[in-house]
């Protein structure tokens, strides 16, 4: 039994937090390895090659750029600690709360890049901010600190 | 302090009584964890709850059972120390049958013998497995034989290694340091 991503309510899976599945944004991922790290049942899997970038309008010097080839997590191991997803800098990870991803074989429980992307579409939108935290005027710049 | 676990302490010599933030702990000789246990059962401890180890570092392991009367209104811990070299305790069996499943997972998990239970047959592991994989010395076998993801680095993509990163809470020379 499994679910369309596209299609599926994520509010007929309960809350909100609900640890179902872990989405991938791709654009946001900078192959920073972090969440493989952190990770401790070693359930992600990533690979990856750098390009070299040359010159151009805003950069004076050629840079490298790292570009993700593979990124996959194994939800056969996974616990759902969610230590990947606090751990990520950019936010290229979220909670789902998409539960139904029950597979036939062992093999079938490791979601490569493609489905990991596809859980996108049901993650639910971030809750607004509490107003109290909300800063209108960040007032003067610390001395020191570039922006 | 708890009147079983007074009981218990009065009844057996070398016995020592401790209390932590759970039930009185009683810390008893391993010659004398059968006549602990009766004497525990004699007192009224007539409900056995658990029996279960822990990795006590290189001396080896402790046993421990809870043990409670059946309105549940008193309880005690009762503990002894299984050295490394002889990991061997008396079964209990004799004063509660029913910990002969807790002693066959024991058995299973710490490598602990109890002669007298010779219903020790592995629950989840395979027949001659051997070591007990809750202890601490356990080298744990997929963290050896497989590559840790986070290994690599996208800044080794064109040949050269910048340096080595090692997965979190393993060992650097391991698994070759541990026997």
């Amino acid at each position: 039994m499994t679910v369309d991503p596209v299609t599926v309510d994520p509010a007929a899976f309960g809350p909100s937090r609900t640890r179902g599945v872990i989405a991938l944004v791709e654009e946001s991922c900078t192959v920073c390895m972090l969440c493989a790290r952190e990770c401790p049942d070693w359930c992600i899997e990533i690979d990856s090659h750098t390009v070299t970038l040359p010159p151009d309008d805003t950069h004076r010097r050629p840079r490298t750029d790292a570009v993700l080839d593979r990124f996959a997590i194994d939800f056969g191991l996974c616990m759902y600690c969610g230590i990947c997803v606090e751990v990520c800098p950019f936010d290229a990870l979220h909670w789902s709360p998409v539960a139904e991803y029950a597979a036939t074989s062992s093999d079938g429980l490791i979601h490569e890049r493609g489905r990991l992307v596809s859980w996108e579409a049901t993650v639910p939108p971030r809750s607004p901010l509490d107003p109290r935290a909300v800063i209108d005027d960040p007032g003067p710049r610390r001395p020191g600190v570039r922006s | 302090m708890s009147a079983l676990a007074a009981a218990v302490a009065a009844a057996v010599p070398g016995a020592r009584s401790s209390a932590g933030f759970g039930p009185v702990t009683v810390d008893v000789p391993r010659e004398r964890w059968v006549e602990a246990l009766g004497a525990a059962h004699a007192a009224g401890a007539t409900f056995f709850d658990l029996l279960t180890a822990y990795d006590d570092g290189p001396t080896g392991v402790a046993v421990v059972a809870h043990l409670a009367t059946p309105d549940l209104r008193d309880h005690l811990l009762l503990r002894t120390p299984v050295p490394a070299g002889d990991p061997a305790l008396p079964t209990a069996t004799g004063v509660y049958r029913g910990a002969a499943w807790h002693e066959r997972e024991t058995h299973e998990m710490f490598g602990v013998d109890f002669p007298g239970n010779d219903r020790l047959d592995p629950l989840l592991l395979p027949v001659g497995f051997g070591a007990g994989p809750l202890r601490k010395d356990f080298v744990l076998a997929a963290r050896a034989a497989r590559p840790w993801p986070g290994e690599k680095d996208p800044a080794d993509s064109g040949g050269r290694v910048r340096r080595r990163n090692l997965p979190p809470g393993v060992p650097v020379d391991w698994p070759e340091a541990t026997p």
